[in-house]
């Protein structure tokens, strides 16, 4: 089955996106991030022909946790934070949880 | 402790076989704890290879599109992603590590030449274009990121699952075997302990009896002879 790549955020971050192609995006302007955003990543989330998430790594604080922690631990679709360094979007943590070592410290 | 045990000797041989079994799943599970670490570890640095590249290239397309943002003025850029016909298109396939399903994204249709992009080629300036190809090459580095980022998670949880088993065989299932067992075993020997003090018992109290039969049988031999050398 063929999917596609869904970004969320800012207009100014899926823009480029578009530019590249990409036709599913949400647009949540800053001002109304903390009510809408949630309800953009659950609808993406329940899209079954998106197989890639794209966010911007900031924007994952204006979710409310139980939205967060299921785009966090979800596999299909996964998200893929930007701007974040690594071990975004919650993987150091499930790293450090099932090892029970921080790998991915930076040095 | 053992509370729930019957101490017979079937339930001890069913207990051992438990206990082996217990003690083979164990040194299997531990095996393919340490395998699924030494495979998570091979892909760990793949991903941080990945996501390094993933951030160089989207500070790279954040600066092609702000630059054209500048130079040709938002509505351009915007009226340009606008007019896009053909859109990147993933297909997934799977692949089997140690017993987890990874996926292996392949994706068509990301890089576009620029009579694919569907915007006026007059219309639009050189600086869109190289936006465009920033981002073209952020999606690609995107998608690889994703592939990786979807395999360790997965491999995360099974690793997870399978410390959990390992822990909760060594640590709980094993020692209440192995209590079960000893419980059983001391009480098998108790009892043997006790049926050999009552037939000790036994054997004292029949030697008692003979040799009271037999004091009774002289006593009235003796009686009988006294009798007759009466007579």
């Amino acid at each position: 089955m063929s999917q596609e790549i869904g970004v969320i955020g800012s207009p100014d971050f899926t823009t480029g996106f578009r530019l590249a192609g990409v036709r599913k995006f949400a647009d949540v302007p800053d001002a109304d991030k903390d009510e809408e955003l949630d309800a953009a990543v659950e609808e993406m989330l329940d899209d079954e022909e998106i197989g890639i998430i794209v966010m911007h790594d900031d924007d994952l604080e204006h979710l409310s946790r139980g939205v967060r922690k299921d785009a966090e631990t979800s596999v299909e679709p996964v998200m893929v934070t930007l701007g974040g360094g690594t071990g975004s979007g919650g993987l150091r943590d499930q790293i450090k949880r099932a090892i029970g070592i921080d790998l991915m410290e930076e040095d | 402790m053992a509370k729930d045990v019957k101490p017979t000797r079937k339930e001890l041989m069913r207990i051992e076989d438990r206990i082996d079994l217990s003690e083979r799943g164990h040194d299997t599970l531990e095996k393919k704890r340490d395998g699924l670490i030494m495979e998570f570890m091979d892909i760990l640095d793949q991903a941080q290879d990945v996501r390094s590249d993933l951030d160089d290239s989207y500070d790279r397309a954040q600066h092609a599109i702000n630059m054209a943002r500048a130079m040709d003025g938002d509505v351009a850029v915007r009226g340009a992603a606008a007019a896009l016909k053909e859109h990147p298109e993933l297909t997934t396939q799977s692949k089997n590590i140690m017993g987890v399903v990874v996926p292996q994204i392949e994706s068509s249709k990301v890089r576009k030449s620029l009579d694919e992009r569907g915007y006026g080629v007059m219309g639009t300036s050189a600086r869109i274009d190289e936006a465009a190809d920033a981002y073209e090459e952020l999606i690609e580095n995107i998608i690889l990121a994703a592939e990786v980022e979807t395999a360790m998670k997965k491999m995360l949880e099974e690793i997870e699952t399978t410390k959990r088993r390992v822990n909760a065989l060594e640590f709980k299932l094993l020692p209440d075997l192995y209590d079960n067992k000893e419980y059983i075993e001391q009480k098998l020997e108790e009892q043997e302990r006790e049926e050999i003090f009552r037939m000790k018992k036994i054997k004292n109290k029949k030697e008692e009896e003979e040799a009271a039969a037999r004091e009774e049988e002289n006593a009235e031999a003796e009686e009988a002879a006294a009798v007759t050398a009466d007579d």
